[in-house]
């Protein structure tokens, strides 16, 4: 529930929520786990039966544990919102969730810096998923148009014995800043895990992201994907990381990006290490422009270029 | 009227297409038939104009206006189009946006349906995404709507029935119908007699040039008594590429 000495300041929030596809009603729902942070400030919070949540505020931040007991199944998703109002600052999360043994849960976090102009926003989560349970995180951002904000997120997560992990990561509506992404992820037996970002940089937007997944155990499998579209002068780093510890562990690592413009400068890493000979890893990476075939495809249809082109973009950072 | 002259496209040093001419008339179904090899796909792109098939000599006239230097979406707003032998397909995007352009193209539920009807397909589909969860002949499909839809003034239709079953000729005609109906001129490029059978006119493609036209039945004759004997089968003509 909202604070009532923060109802100006959740108003403010709830209005970039909304812009970024969330909806600020379920905010108000006492069936739905919800935080909301301002600043350093818990301007919101709800929870229900089986999860339990604490949050503590920092000097310039947050520290929030999510607990779910073993065997929920939380039915709605858990709605996270973290925002940041002023042009200038630093603003600290940290996260602890723990899945319990069987649990599925699914979390709905949007990151929303609408004024930042020289706004840092550091990000740490690190989370456990429980033996077979099932964890979808999906974070979607929105950061200021002028490209102030800095992000430095890092997510570490460790997925037990048949558990499975989904982490979706979107900065595709507004300018993206500086951008760093770490998601760290490691697998023990019959463990899963997809880890996905789609980012679309704009002007002189900077991208760094490291993804690495650990097969650890037996049977272990792990997919990590991104895709880019960096355009204008921006610059981009990708580096995907697979670790085949474990017999009949598989990973696949893919990082596709598309580029538009002669100032832009972009990279892509593919790194696969194997410590098992039953261990199997694959990659593809591609860079390059939008695809000649798709864009005359639709412009044989009647679309100009530029419209071809946001056309095939936004189904590829859906 | 669709008029091409002499046209001439060269690859590392042979004529894929070498001094071919044809005419294609306002609200006809036209057959460009021949094997594998001879220059119809090559023929198709260099009417819509791809990037990469625009180095050609002689003239593309469109209704007395010569269209030589016209891009994709330029040949596009004065009404041609392509039916691609084998359409792209598109992550993230459905079969409703791209029917629709994006939404670009105004349609209503009802008229989608009754598009995707003739092609043998049902509402379903409209929310499938245009990407390898189609079969081949569900893209197929799609692509054929999605000319309807566009409502082309002149439609190449590049070997329509690949990957599509036997049984679904009749959709095929039910598609020419509806285009005839409204107008286009289509142009047909097959190997396949059948689909030959369901032009008005016919020509006939071989070592990049249009060795014959006719009616369709003429064509085909022609084609299955002396185009498998051909020494041009699969080899374009090494013609002079200097003149």
């Amino acid at each position: 529930m909202i604070e009532s000495s923060y109802e100006r300041e959740f108003k403010a929030i709830a209005q970039e929520y909304e812009r970024s596809g969330g909806n600020v009603s379920d905010f108000l729902r006492k069936d739905i786990v919800s935080i909301i942070v301002s600043g350093n400030k818990i301007i919101g919070r709800n929870t229900v039966e089986g999860v339990h949540l604490r949050a503590k505020e920092l000097d310039n931040g947050v520290e929030v544990w999510l607990d779910i007991d073993d065997g929920i199944v939380v039915d709605n998703p858990i709605h996270l919102c973290t925002g940041y109002l002023k042009p200038e600052g630093v603003q600290t999360v940290l996260i602890h969730n723990r899945i319990g043994d069987g649990s599925k849960v699914k979390f709905i976090s949007h990151c929303v810096f609408p004024s930042g102009k020289n706004f840092t926003h550091s990000m740490v989560a690190d989370t456990n998923v429980g033996k077979g349970a099932e964890m979808l995180y999906e974070d979607t951002h929105m950061h200021s148009k002028d490209g102030g904000v800095t992000v430095m997120a890092t997510y570490r997560t460790r997925v037990e014995e048949g558990g499975r992990f989904q982490n979706l990561f979107y900065l595709t509506k507004t300018r993206v800043g500086k951008l760093y992404v770490k998601m760290y992820v490691d697998l023990e037996k019959n463990a899963s895990a997809h880890l996905e970002s789609k980012v679309y940089e704009r002007e002189d937007d900077y991208l760094e992201i490291d993804e690495e997944i650990n097969l650890n155990g037996e049977g272990s499998s792990g997919i990590a994907k991104t895709t880019v579209f960096a355009t204008d002068q921006s610059k981009a780093k990708i580096i995907n990381k697979a670790y085949g510890n474990a017999p009949f562990s598989r990973g696949h690592i893919e990082c596709n990006e598309i580029i538009k413009g002669d100032a832009v400068e972009v990279g892509t890493v593919p790194e696969l290490y194997v410590k098992n000979e039953k261990a199997e890893l694959t990659h593809e990476a591609s860079i390059g422009r939008v695809n000649v075939k798709q864009m005359e495809t639709l412009m044989s249809k009647g679309l100009s270029e530029e419209e071809a082109t946001d056309l095939i973009i936004k189904g590829m950072l859906r | 009227m669709l008029e091409v002259k002499d046209i001439k496209l060269v690859r590392d040093g042979r004529a894929i297409l070498n001094s071919l001419s044809a005419q294609f008339e306002k609200g006809k179904v036209y057959a460009v038939l021949g094997n594998n090899g001879v220059g119809k796909s090559t023929l198709s792109y260099v009417l819509m104009g791809l990037e990469s098939h625009r180095d050609y000599d002689g003239s593309i006239v469109l209704d007395g206006d010569r269209i030589n230097g016209l891009s994709v979406p330029e040949r596009a707003k004065k009404g041609i189009t392509l039916g691609w032998q084998e359409p792209a397909r598109f992550t993230g995007l459905t079969v409703k946006e791209y029917l629709t352009l994006g939404g670009k193209m105004k349609l209503s539920s009802e008229e989608l349906l009754e598009i995707l009807a003739v092609v043998g397909l049902n509402g379903d589909y409209l929310d499938r995404f245009v990407d390898d969860t189609l079969s081949g002949g569900e893209r197929k499909r799609v692509e054929l709507a999605s000319i309807m839809i566009v409502n082309p003034h002149v439609v190449i239709l590049d070997e329509p029935d690949s990957g599509i079953d036997i049984m679904s000729m009749e959709m095929i005609e039910n598609v020419l119908e509806k285009l005839k109906d409204k107008g286009t001129t289509v142009i047909i490029i097959t190997h396949r007699e059948e689909i030959a059978r369901m032009a008005d006119e016919a020509y006939l493609l071989c070592g990049g040039r249009m060795l014959a036209s006719g009616e369709p039945e003429e064509i085909v004759q022609f084609y299955r008594k002396l185009c498998d004997k051909c020494q041009h089968i699969n080899e374009p003509v090494r013609g002079d590429v200097s003149t």
